[in-house]
């Protein structure tokens, strides 16, 4: 029975898993669940998930949710999987480990709450909430700084000086490509005070290549849709503002 | 050179990482870090964990935090750990390791934002804060329901059906034990919906005595402070 991963392209930790899986030729069955439309809600997926979150797995009787938690499984449980993913060297996993911990209350904390409530909530049918996005901010560009100064501190390509791409690297750099959606000045006012950032997810995006980008389509084509969205927005406010007349100021 | 344990036993985290250490027999030395006199902010300790929180470990040369990524280190690297705590088994394995990522997000969340606008509040210059401390206790039910209803399914005294407890049984009961800071009411009245989360407390508790009551000693003392 094939491993199956239940994933949805527009969630980021989904993506992290399904490129792991490519990127090791490990043999697996995608199964759609779709977010937008609430299908994590249904009490079918509770049965895979009593959380109702993505991803989950299913490997033969074995479930289990948590992407790093499913990460590391797959990195142990299927041969073939290069050591640079999830090292057996207890010290360079154990970093593995803090920086995967560090990233749930940190960049996962700010990136993800940011992005919903600045730009995809309407999507969901919820409302946009600037203040729990201005609380998000303040997280977001302090975990930026940390991968910055700290986690890619060093020569190194990727986190904690690797040469080679480590499973902390998929997660924390596919939760970065969020961002995408994002007004581009927005995001462009956040990433661009980090140079060895933006340089990690694209040292990350050609060591996972080319499935970084096709697992990355449906953000993309995302990105596209509320770019469009936004101009066009813009163009009707501008045509509307030509036609009604100023208010008095007497 | 004796592991080190960067300590405040104020933070529940910490107290897992001690719990664990003593009731394996591992060799360490307590550095006491006082979080109320703000010593995790100190250029001296921010050599040791740059993000300035507790716990963080030296072993040797060698420093880590993020207590997950202690207890696992540990677990991994003193063989004189019993296997349930970690188990090598890959799929027991993983559990824990979900479980204890669930943590962060769920569980973690709750008992913080309670305590730290309600008791603690003065001790960390910060308003009493009960539309807070309300979210928090939103959090901390949400969390306990899928504790008793999920995480302690099956007839296991611990966590994911185990007949012995796991690091993840540490870290999450030391982070409920958080609680003890407020009034017996309060901890009462948030606790007793959930039976099996309180008997998995105290299944925690007899495993681990006597550390888990000593390492817990400070939070009683503290409250008695906050008391007066």
């Amino acid at each position: 029975m094939v491993l199956k991963v239940y994933a949805d392209r527009m969630s980021q930790p989904s993506r992290a898993v399904i490129i792991f899986c490519k990127m090791n030729g490990i043999n697996y069955e995608e199964i759609k669940v779709h977010i937008s439309k609430g299908q994590h809600l249904t009490s079918e997926f509770a049965e895979i998930n009593p959380m109702k979150q993505l991803p989950a797995i299913i490997d033969g009787r074995f479930k289990l949710f948590e992407s790093h938690a499913i990460l590391i499984y797959l990195a142990c449980a299927f041969p073939g999987v290069s050591d640079h993913w999830y090292p057996a060297d207890v010290s360079r996993r154990s970093r593995i480990h803090s920086v995967l911990d560090w990233h749930h209350s940190n960049l996962r904390r700010g990136a993800a709450p940011y992005v919903f409530n600045t730009t995809i909530a309407p999507v969901l049918g919820r409302p946009l909430n600037p203040q729990a996005a201005a609380e998000a901010e303040t997280i977001l560009t302090s975990s930026l700084s940390k991968l910055e100064s700290f986690w890619l501190k060093g020569n190194g390509r990727f986190l904690l000086g690797g040469n080679q791409p480590s499973i902390a690297d998929l997660s924390l750099v596919c939760e970065i490509m969020q961002l995408e959606v994002l007004d581009e000045k927005d995001r462009a006012r956040l990433l661009d005070p980090h140079k060895k950032v933006q340089q990690w997810i694209e040292n990350t995006r050609n060591a996972t290549s080319p499935h970084f980008d096709e697992v990355h389509k449906v953000l993309m084509k995302a990105k596209e849709r509320l770019q469009y969205q936004r101009l066009k927005a813009a163009k009707n406010e501008g045509g509307s503002d030509m036609k009604k007349p100023l208010p008095s100021r007497m | 050179m004796k592991l080190k344990v960067y300590s405040d036993r104020l933070s529940q985290p910490v107290r897992a990482v001690l719990i664990f250490c003593k009731v394996n027999g591992i060799e360490f030395e307590e550095v006491r870090v006082d979080l109320s006199k703000r010593e995790h902010f100190s250029p001296e300790f921010s050599e040791i964990n740059p993000m300035n929180q507790l716990p963080a470990i030296v072993d040797g040369e060698f420093k880590l935090f993020e207590s997950h990524a202690i207890l696992i280190y540990l677990a991994s690297s003193y063989p004189e750990v019993a296997d349930h705590w970690y188990p090598a088994d890959v799929f027991k394995r993983s559990k824990i390791h979900s479980v204890l990522d669930w943590r962060h997000s769920n569980l973690r969340r709750g008992p913080v934002t309670i305590v730290q606008n309600t008791v603690l509040a003065p001790m960390f210059c910060r308003p009493f804060n009960p539309e807070g401390a309300a979210e928090g206790e939103k959090l901390l039910s949400a969390a306990l329901s899928k504790i008793e209803s999920f995480w302690l399914e099956g007839n296991g005294p611990f966590l994911l059906s185990a007949n012995q407890p796991s690091i993840a049984d540490l870290s999450l009961v030391c982070e409920i034990m958080q609680l003890e800071l407020l009034d017996e009411a309060d901890r009462n009245r948030l606790l007793s919906p959930y039976k099996k989360v309180q008997q998995w407390i105290e299944n925690t508790r007899n495993a681990t005595n006597p550390h888990f009551d000593e390492v817990h000693k400070s939070l009683k003392e503290i409250k008695e402070q906050l008391q007066k």
